[in-house]
């Protein structure tokens, strides 16, 4: 039975990673603590995944645990690099092969999201990502209506550190 | 460049290249947390252990002090409760524990931790007010009773002083709590401060929300 439950756990884990990864490069500035945070939310998805009863998506359930733990549970390390330019961001989109524009705007893209708030950044996480906001403010534990006020803003802040 | 046009170049990116294999989703599945959660329970029953523990270092010169005032009743019925009352928060604080859930949405999950932490916060309260109300009950009924409290503290009847010492005593009594609260002061500023910092400011980020309608 655990056997059955665990292997069926990687299968829906090694496809579904890309969002913690996601989930990763959002909350952390370099590779070591990218590490840390995607071994936590690992841990704790490992952790309840007997109690996920497939009501939901996995996916939908992996964007909870990750950014639940991203937010609540996870300890910034202390090895984070407190400012960051260009170059620090650029582990997350190196081995990236595509059009050099878009990996230019991926970049910009991933820097700005770093000048946000943890909430602001799940907020934009999951617009980006194309979430309702029914499912939005559902995660976060707020009402639809708060949710696109803290979106709004959040959504402003990001333009004007994109477009300064 | 509006937002849209991010959101597409958002889309298109490509898939992790450095993807994790299932054998370290594995091993890191079964590794330890070191999650907040987890140490607040680990310092909050630390904190529970070492409080209930402290009664229980009241050396023996005390207790012939407390039997010539006629305290010791009193001072046995205060404890049968402390130990009730300690055992409550002790099934509060590993219910509150248990109620965690990192499945749950984020504000609830938030303030589901920040109330396993409140738990140890007013247990500490509680010792700390039991700690006191006993002190000043046991010295307005030793300073109440000036012959007994000279006889204890002067069996030989030496040439001294009484006044100055029972001020003495006072004094010190209220320094050593001083000084206590400080060092607990700093104590929960070094450890809950670093470790709950970000978590209240998120919480309270999602919470202000609300105040907006």
């Amino acid at each position: 039975m655990q056997k059955d439950l665990e292997s069926k756990f990687l299968v829906d884990f090694e496809k579904n990673q890309n969002i913690v990864h996601k989930v990763c490069r959002i909350y952390t500035t370099n590779q070591d603590a990218h590490n840390d945070l995607f071994q936590e939310v690992t841990i704790q998805l490992w952790k309840n995944y007997s109690k996920f009863r497939g009501e939901a998506k996995f996916s939908t359930w992996m964007y909870r645990v990750a950014l639940n733990t991203a937010i609540s549970l996870y300890r910034k390390s202390t090895r984070t690099i407190k400012t960051l330019d260009i170059s620090d961001v650029s582990y997350k989109v190196q081995s990236l092969e595509y059009d050099d524009t878009e990996e230019q705007q991926l970049k910009s893209l991933y820097k700005a999201i770093q000048g946000l708030s943890d909430i602001e950044k799940a907020l934009i996480f999951l617009y980006l990502e194309n979430k309702p906001y029914k499912e939005i403010a559902e995660a976060l534990g707020i009402t639809q209506v708060n949710a696109r006020v803290k979106m709004n803003r959040a959504k402003d802040k990001l333009r004007n550190i994109l477009n300064p | 460049m509006d937002l849209e046009s991010y959101k597409k170049t958002w889309e298109n990116q490509p898939e992790e290249t450095k993807s994790v294999s299932k054998i370290d989703i594995y091993k890191m599945a079964h590794s330890k947390s070191s999650s907040v959660v987890k140490w607040i329970f680990i310092i909050g029953l630390l904190e529970l252990i070492f409080w209930s523990g402290l009664n229980l270092l009241v050396p023996d010169s005390y207790i012939k002090v407390y039997t010539d005032f006629n305290l010791v009743d009193f001072l046995n019925y205060y404890f049968i409760l402390h130990y009730i009352v300690i055992a409550l928060f002790l099934v509060l604080f590993y219910k509150n524990y248990a109620s965690v859930s990192v499945v749950d949405n984020t504000k609830r999950l938030m303030n589901k931790i920040l109330r396993v932490r409140k738990t140890v916060k007013y247990y500490v309260y509680y010792n700390l007010g039991g700690f006191v109300l006993v002190t000043i009950i046991v010295n307005s009924v030793m300073f109440s009773n000036p012959e007994i409290l000279t006889e204890t503290m002067n069996p030989q009847h030496l040439n001294v002083d009484m006044n100055a010492i029972l001020t003495v005593t006072l004094v010190a009594q209220i320094i050593v709590l001083l000084v206590m609260l400080l060092l607990l002061w700093l104590f929960y500023k070094v450890t809950y401060g670093t470790l709950l910092k970000k978590l209240n400011k998120n919480y309270k980020e999602l919470d202000s929300l609300d105040d907006l309608n």
